[in-house]
């Protein structure tokens, strides 16, 4: 049966049921709330603000790539005038590193555009959106702009995706959105179990659609790693999506892709694909083609660089007895043991900005986006403080 | 502040120079991209190619914008809302230069977003699209995919939409797309002619939603014309778009906006794609907005071009309706496919076909006055009357 998130929560019994909101908070995009109970009123960042709030890679794309935006001004600084059709080169570029045929990729204004593709073009009133709960909200507050149920399944015990609930609510769904890493609670599911997962969908529920969210891809250590890519090239049921705006480090750029079969990238790139007087910027798409040609150990040190800080950063919270979850990803979720907004707000008056609420665990845990390791040591000694007593230990 | 914040990045950034892109990066995009491609490709290597093609300001956003892109390079890793200014911030800008709340004003990845958005909104399979024809085809693009149905009103004899035949198909319908200037006739309704529209569509058909877009508002030059944003913020169900596209000169960048009443917003605000403008987009927007005089220059620039390109044509017998635009819509008498390839072997890259004028017709954008020049040379001979040669006989044989 098919219930709405807000359905969900109330039937539950989890969370702030009364709190919940349907209202749009659309200049704030993601801040907007339909899968959290929290509508933050951001003010500007100021400067000196360490920002720990929207998994960012601290450090940005690089010279390399920060030189091909200005190179893309070309010449006279008159290229920022021009419509862009360079996307075909970016296509081509993200086809070549992935192994790929340029027919198996759509480029999208951040991920964001690929996920609200999928959402539009495969969930309806008799089809349901599948997440986990939580999860990151944009399927999921797409489908719910629509009209369309959305079907929450809880993660298990260690905040990992239930495989075995997910399956059993993925019968009869339009797209199952599968993120994984999975954003907020940064735990991974290994390649193996996943593709077990694919084929269940597949053959208990052929007409339902996956769309695997690999934004967190290059973060992962875990040993049983691997890309969803080459399943969804020849299964018209698995879309893989993609982003710029994370290991990349491009976030304020906006640039994202999904690969998959290319009757379903057709049926994306048809309804609303990214083009040059679409959404995509034209320095944006000449950064991604710098980005995505760099030699692989541009996300093998960001990677290493984030596991550093990871490491650092939860032994610091065990050894305060706040065990945080098994992050894949740069961020983590961790139980604080008192409401995430009362955290958020201390952290903020000294400097420090950290995540949104993430239902049903807003009164409990709060995500935390790893900066670099000199931001991290001040942002722990800011948590010390602010958690007091607990943290002194 | 342009790269003194240099100290934040990683490596070594280059200072800004003029470096010549790869000639593929840069190309325009068209709305039939195939048709672009198709004309692009003749032209021959080693011809520097002049671009006429898709309404741009040859001249790009200038330096204040270019600067202010600079200076957020330290934050190309943050999300718009994380930067500063956030996206937020622009949106105020807006509403400041219009001296509206930020309730008045939807940011859009280009004001195409937003067009396709008014489609997704304001029409179903029973209330369609009115639009002109020819005008922009974004909007009928999207109904199409919709399956909602498309009243496509021809323009009049002088290339204007012809208002008259647009209200009467307005009645029951979704939506009005009322492009003003009209891309690509050129044409523009005065203040009082679209303030007459909007009143009778009210009358007639109250739940039908106006989008006045207004892409080529800083180029027109007509007295009779004004902005329909007054009425847009009085009048319920009418809004406008703004793009920076054109005389801002930042097509590139995708940034758009529409603006109306709060309760018309609503809709396009909840269709909006979440970060839709990228952190460098919302700095140059910002810088362009406190630019005034760059558009004032860019107006005048344009103005001048336009007469000598309009009155080159016409001593060619070419003649064009009275163009308020970056672009004139040219009586050519053939076929834009043979017009376009001829110009286009030539080095002259033109607008793709608009039916129904897709016979004789075609759209020339203006460029910079010496890329006029050179694409005016070009004109003369591919219109110049044919010679006895038999092949250019069989050629004017395939134009008529």
């Amino acid at each position: 049966m098919a219930l709405t998130r807000r359905g969900f929560v109330r039937t539950a019994g989890i969370g702030a049921a009364g709190a919940l909101t349907s209202s749009w908070i659309g200049a704030r995009g993601r801040e907007n709330a339909l899968w959290s109970t929290f509508e933050p009123t951001l003010e500007a960042v100021e400067p000196g603000l360490i920002v720990l709030a929207s998994n960012e890679n601290p450090l940005g794309p690089g010279a390399t790539v920060l030189n091909a935006v200005k190179a893309a001004f070309g010449e006279g600084g008159r290229a920022p005038g021009r419509y862009s059709n360079a996307q075909r080169d970016l296509v081509d570029a993200i086809a070549k590193k992935q192994g790929v045929k340029p027919e198996n990729v759509v480029l999208g204004c951040g991920s964001t555009q690929i996920l609200r593709s999928a959402t539009h073009l495969f969930t309806a009133k008799d089809k349901p959106l599948v997440g986990t709960i939580p999860t990151y909200e944009e399927c999921a507050g797409y489908a719910e702009m629509m009209g369309n149920p959305v079907r929450p399944v809880a993660l298990d015990a260690d905040f990992k995706i239930d495989l075995d609930k997910l399956a059993d609510a993925s019968k009869g769904a339009g797209l199952v959105f599968y993120c994984n890493p999975n954003n907020p609670t940064a735990t991974y599911v290994g390649a193996r179990a996943t593709r077990e997962y694919f084929a269940r969908v597949n053959r208990d529920s052929p007409d339902t659609t996956i769309l695997v969210d690999e934004a967190y891809f290059d973060y992962v250590t875990d040993p049983d790693h691997d890309t969803h890519i080459p399943v969804a090239i020849d299964n018209p049921r698995i879309i893989v999506a993609r982003t710029f705006s994370k290991a990349y480090g491009m976030a304020g750029l906006r640039m994202g892709y999904a690969i998959g079969h290319k009757d379903t990238i057709k049926k994306m790139a048809d309804w609303d694909g990214g083009s040059g007087t679409g959404s995509l910027n034209v320095l944006a798409i000449h950064a991604g083609i710098t980005a995505i040609q760099q030699d692989p150990t541009f996300t093998a040190t960001e990677r290493a660089r984030n596991k550093a800080v990871r490491d650092f950063t939860g032994q610091w919270f065990s050894d305060r007895g706040m065990k945080p979850t098994d992050s894949q990803a740069n961020f983590m979720f961790v139980n604080i043991g008192r409401p995430a907004k009362e955290f958020r707000d201390a952290c903020r008056k000294k400097g420090i900005a950290v995540a949104r609420d993430f239902p049903p665990f807003e009164k409990t845990h709060c995500r935390l986006s790893f900066g670099t390791l000199d931001e991290m040591k001040k942002a722990v000694a800011v948590f010390g403080e602010v958690l007091g007593k607990k943290a002194a230990a | 502040m342009s790269v003194s914040r240099r100290g934040f990045l990683r490596g070594t950034v280059l200072p800004f120079s003029g470096t010549v892109i790869a000639a593929r990066g840069m190309e325009a995009y068209q709305a039939n991209p195939a048709q672009d491609r198709s004309a692009r490709s003749l032209v021959p290597p080693g011809v520097t190619e002049i671009r006429i093609s898709s309404n741009e300001n040859p001249l790009g956003p200038g330096k204040m914008v270019l600067d202010a892109i600079l200076g957020k390079f330290p934050e190309a890793n943050r999300y718009p809302f994380n930067s500063t200014p956030s996206d937020n911030a622009l949106t105020a800008a807006i509403a400041a230069k219009f001296k509206v709340k930020p309730e008045n004003i939807v940011l859009g990845g280009g004001s195409q977003e937003l067009l396709k958005n008014a489609v997704r909104a304001f029409t179903t399979p029973s209330r369609g699209l009115v639009t002109g024809a020819p005008s922009f085809e974004n909007c009928p693009g999207v109904a199409k995919k919709l399956g909602h149905p498309i009243a496509e009103i021809k323009v009049d004899s002088a290339f204007r939409l012809d208002v008259e035949a647009m209200i009467a198909a307005a009645k029951g319908a979704g939506l009005v797309f009322f492009n003003n200037p009209n891309n690509p006739t050129a044409t523009v309704h005065g203040a009082k002619t679209v303030t007459d529209l909007v009143t009778r569509v009210r009358q007639s058909s109250p739940d039908t939603v106006i989008l006045i877009d207004e892409a080529y508002h800083d180029y027109v030059t007509d007295p009779s014309y004004q902005s329909a944003v007054p009425l847009a913020l009085e009048v319920p169900n009418v809004f406008v778009t703004r793009t920076f596209s054109k005389a801002y000169g930042m097509a590139g960048m995708r940034v758009g906006y529409a603006i109306g009443r709060k309760e018309t917003m609503k809709p396009l605000e909840k269709l909006k794609m979440p970060y839709n403008i990228s952190v460098f987009g919302i700095a140059a927007a910002m810088a362009a907005l406190n630019d005034a005089r760059h558009i004032d220059a860019e107006r005048e620039r344009n103005t001048k071009v336009r007469t000598f390109t309009r009155k080159t044509l016409d001593e060619l017998g070419c003649k064009s309706a009275d163009s308020q635009g970056n672009f004139l819509f040219v009586d050519v008498g053939r076929p834009a496919k043979d017009f376009r390839e001829a110009c286009a072997k030539q080095g002259v890259v033109i607008g793709r076909d608009f039916p129904p004028f897709e016979k004789t017709h075609v759209r020339i954008s203006i460029g910079t006055m010496e890329e006029m020049q050179k694409a005016a040379t070009v004109f003369r001979n591919v219109l110049r009357p044919i010679s006895t040669s038999t092949g250019a006989r069989l050629e004017e044989a395939s134009w008529r």
